[in-house]
């Protein structure tokens, strides 16, 4: 049997649930490719990614939005692959496909049904191994990712303040620069910056194959390695300094944005790294402020003072320093500094008399419900996993999550919260539409 | 994000077969290759790259030619005394439990001086019952880990009441779904702070081009039929009142007219048993059907333009009005969408972004209910491509109209739509609302086992009529929403163009 049901330890109160435990499978290739395989045959499909450990935290000034470029030429065409060929053929045969960058990581995944296995493998090592690059398919993907910037952020109200706080809450270049680039940037990418890019990170031995679903692991192992074991190693990239000098005061900036009706406040705090005992506190804190109708600040400032129309908070989990962000509208009518006091005097209420024992069990219990969830497919696990080992080194966190979730404790949440709920440790971002620029700004609404 | 919001990315997605929508936030964080299925260069900024980057087809990757044979699991229905039809679909994989309660009717039903009454009444199911306070339900709810949605979409004839988490609180669970949906009392006070929300959703949504560029076509495409109307107005939420949210539950929240789905992780013996005890004492006979009015004949191809000052893109939508559900056509429909617009490997997202670089997406879609729905095609392009953007779409609508699709194209589309079943396997949640579908809307019982037949059997000229009638340039409605200043003079070179403010009041 390869899902073994296991009972996770949890207190009454946290409902006690069988989560299935899954077994991995895992194999370094004599090129240094970490390949971890997990059967699961629940459905007739199966998941692949890879997740190439860079991301735009490896980005230098003057080329922002480069790994994602990068990603977007990874559908361009290989030697045995033509441009758009990708497209074509996994769709063609029923599956599903895409690519995604962030900060941390970029994978690239297939879930196809399971008698195309050797479909997803030969398309991730033929571009693993050789990338077909030329001006025109690089001016193409520069205007694709531009139209992605435009319809993401600068066609959207607050798409400003959301690449502008990340700006203002961290000091490190590394995290401070968007993922998706300056436009500046992205038009001054070249050809010698993909070659050189694809050579010192598409490399085996910085990739983690994962692979998920109703397969035969040995013939699986087999596949992998006839198509994957002879694309050469390269010398390991060079490591990224991820350290956040301490703050000393509050940040804050206020945008006139031409494209917003009402204004918005956007807050930022940093918060430890992923997987540690901070951050996983953290994350209930996030949930027990700003997740849900019977959160905190949306009981409080948009059901009990009405100073809200919508609120929420909501924490990530990064290799290095992370954030807890919170962001609310103000109802028409209500002044923004209205809604900003009542957002300071709730998070001061919780720093000072801490949370209870009830709102942390259900902040868990909702924590291993969307934990669960992201369980549903193998394409959701196969990405989980890849980014657990790229991350954290710990693919074993498909698992292991649970109990780590479910250790946090009342005392170390409020010690966290008197910790990292400060306001040296956050920005503040204040949108207020353009039209009231030359207006009264401070009255607006 | 606000109710009315979540609304209006549902109402956008409500096509796709699939749909997920980040946190704005994490959307910021984050950058994707596409954005599947909604629409989530220097030499080339001047519109113009000085050399096409091609599409190549090398045919040296392994592919199976086989498509893999998989059959949809049938749940098992049961009709209880009191009317409601119950469907039990078990998937053992992960300890949770879906329910999914289909009512008839939704948003169509609304009084032409209330538009989003089926809407009012579905949101403020939550918002008090006879047992319970909001804060008791919201409290309850996430205690639970659970979820617990009513909506009644625009465009929809149905309400939906979905609820779902740890198969351990299943009786809790169905007890709170109960409970909303039998005995709601939408207290007034509760009513005045929802009508506030929607107030600033509503103001939220102005702000947002696509809730604009949909706004502006269903107006076009259905005129005084109440599928134009895609969102409630000031007036309609200023104006409802507590009797009118307990009349429209009276009169339509009955289990004649409704169907109950489950999925996952439960046995079909207790799990009828706990339907018996919470939904048993429900009652009310199934209504009469009311007749939808007479559609208004297509209007003539025109071009409408939102004006939406300091735009950078111009969200361009072209479409045509469409099928029922029930109609035979679904199917020449279907394969005919593949080929245009269904994916990334489909015509208009090669050309639009692959070939042109003129978009991050382009694709089509459409959506069938118990009135024609619509077909449509749409992209975001920067404003100056906006020219070459209405060029190439144009292009792609004509040739699907003048030339027979290729066989290899034609069968490659049809093997998508057949191969995609196996992926649906995993999801308990997306196979109930198959069967939902197949209920509601009196399919016949083996209608999943012979779909793919019935898209196999579509030939490369019924490809070709379902083009003619349903990318028909002669009625074609083109909602071009951007900076006016910039795009005006542009698009008046493809036909006659009307121009219209955010409230969709015409411009001068």
């Amino acid at each position: 049997m390869i899902l073994s049901l296991t009972t996770a330890a949890l207190p009454a109160d946290v409902p006690d649930v069988k989560v299935p435990n899954l077994t991995l499978q895992q194999t370094t290739l004599s090129n240094g490719l970490h390949v971890i395989l997990v059967p699961d045959h629940s459905a007739p499909v199966y998941a692949i990614c890879i997740t190439y450990n860079v991301g735009s935290r490896n980005e230098h000034p003057g080329r922002t939005g480069f790994a994602h470029l990068f990603e977007h030429m990874m559908f361009q065409g290989s030697e045995n692959v033509g441009k758009g060929e990708h497209f074509i053929l996994i769709f063609n045969n029923g599956g599903g496909m895409n690519g995604t960058t962030n900060s941390d990581r970029t994978n690239y995944f297939e879930e196809l049904p399971k008698n195309q296995l050797d479909l997803g493998l030969f398309l991730e090592a033929d571009r693993m191994r050789s990338l077909n690059i030329t001006q025109a398919n690089l001016d193409n993907q520069r205007n694709a990712v531009q139209e992605e910037r435009r319809q993401g952020i600068d066609n959207q109200p607050y798409g400003r303040a959301n690449l502008d706080l990340d700006n203002l809450v961290y000091d490190n270049f590394a995290y401070k620069h968007s993922t998706i680039g300056y436009m500046s940037d992205l038009n001054a990418a070249s050809i010698d910056d993909v070659r050189a890019f694809f050579k010192t990170y598409y490399a085996p031995n910085n990739a983690v194959l994962t692979l998920v679903g109703d397969f035969d692991p040995t013939e699986a192992l087999e596949k992998i390695k006839k198509y994957f074991g002879t694309i050469p190693e390269q010398p390991a990239p060079p490591k990224v300094d991820l350290h956040e000098e301490k703050h000393y005061g509050e940040r804050m900036e206020i945008i006139y944005d031409p494209l917003a009706r009402q204004p918005e406040i956007d807050m930022a705090y940093l918060i430890p790294p992923g997987n540690t005992e901070g951050n996983y506190a953290m994350q209930n804190l996030a949930i027990i402020l700003g997740q849900g109708e019977s959160s905190r600040l949306y009981q409080r400032l948009v059901k009990d003072k009405q100073l809200a129309s919508n609120v929420s908070a909501f924490a990530n989990a990064r290799i290095g320093p992370s954030l807890l962000y919170i962001s609310a509208n103000p109802r028409p009518g209500v002044k923004v500094e209205d809604l900003q006091k009542g957002l300071d005097d709730e998070i001061a209420a919780l720093v000072k008399d801490g949370v209870t024992q009830q709102e942390l069990d259900k902040a868990k219990t909702l924590q291993l419900r969307q934990d669960i969830d992201r369980r549903r497919t193998v394409l959701s696990t196969a990405v989980l996993i890849g980014q657990y080992t790229v991350y954290f080194s710990e693919p074993e966190l498909i698992n292991t999550i649970f109990s780590k979730q479910n250790g946090i404790t009342v005392e170390q949440v409020d010690a966290a919260a008197k910790e990292y709920l400060v306001n040296s440790q956050r920005a503040v971002v204040t949108t207020y539409p353009a039209a009231n620029e030359n207006a009264d700004a401070k009255g607006a609404q | 994000m606000s109710r009315i919001e979540r609304r209006e990315n549902r109402n956008t997605e409500r096509y796709a077969s699939r749909s997920s929508r980040a946190p704005v936030l994490t959307l910021a964080a984050a950058a994707c290759l596409v954005l599947l299925p909604s629409l989530a260069g220097t030499a080339a900024a001047q519109g113009k790259a000085t050399e096409l980057s091609k599409v190549v087809r090398l045919n040296r990757a392994p592919v199976n030619k086989e498509v893999l044979q998989v059959k949809l699991p049938r749940p098992e229905v049961v009709h209880l005394s009191n009317g409601l039809t119950l469907l039990l679909l078990e998937n053992h994989k992960l300890p949770t439990v879906s329910f999914s309660l289909w009512i008839k009717p939704g948003q169509l039903a609304d009084p032409a001086d209330l538009p989003g009454l089926a809407a009012f009444t579905a949101d403020m199911l939550r918002e008090g019952t006879e047992k319970r306070t909001s804060d008791q339900i919201a409290t309850e709810v996430d205690s639970l880990g659970a979820s617990l949605d009513a909506e009644s979409d625009f465009g929809v004839s149905y309400t939906t009441v979905a609820a779902s988490g740890l198969s351990s609180s299943t009786a809790q669970i169905l007890d709170l779904m109960s409970d909303v949906v039998l005995h709601p009392t939408f207290p007034a006070d509760e009513l005045a702070k929802y009508k506030e929300r929607e107030l600033a959703g509503l103001e939220q949504n102005l702000s947002s081009p696509g809730f604009l560029a949909q706004q502006a076509f269903h107006r076009v495409l259905y005129g005084d039929f109440p599928a134009a109307i895609t969102s409630p107005t000031k007036a309609s939420i200023q104006k409802v009142t507590v009797d009118d949210l307990k009349k429209f539950h009276d009169q339509h929240y009955v289990p004649g007219n409704s169907i109950l789905g489950v999925a996952g992780d439960f046995q079909s013996a207790e799990m009828r048993t706990l339907v018996e005890k919470y939904f048993g004492g429900w009652s009310g006979a199934a209504e009469a059907v009311e007749k939808l009015p007479d559609l208004p004949a297509a209007q003539a191809s025109k071009i409408t333009l939102v004006d939406r000052p300091g735009s950078v893109q111009t969200y361009i939508i072209a479409g045509n009005r469409g099928i029922r559900r029930g109609d035979p056509e679904y199917f020449d429909l279907a394969v005919m969408n593949q080929v245009l617009g269904g994916g990334p490997q489909s015509r208009l997202f090669l050309d639009l972004r692959e070939v042109h670089g003129y978009t991050y997406g382009s694709y089509s879609r459409f959506s069938a209910d118990i009135y024609p729905g619509e077909w449509q095609a749409l992209a975001p392009v920067r404003t100056p491509v906006t020219d070459g953007s209405m060029t190439q779409f144009l292009h792609e609508f004509k040739k699907i109209n003048d030339e027979t699709v290729p066989q290899e194209e034609l069968e490659e589309a049809q093997r998508a739509i057949v191969a995609r079943f196996a992926l649906s396997l995993e999801q308990p949640a997306q196979m109930l609302n198959s069967w939902l579908t197949v209920h509601y809307f009196d399919l016949p019982v083996d209608y999943w086992d012979v779909y793919p037949k019935h898209i196999s059997s579509i030939s490369a000229s019924e490809v070709q009529n379902a083009a003619k009638k349903f990318v028909d340039l002669g009625h074609m409605q083109w909602v071009c929403v951007g900076d006016r200043k910039q795009i005006e003079d542009v698009l008046k070179k493809y036909g006659p163009v009307t121009v219209v403010n955010a409230e969709g009041q015409p411009e001068n």
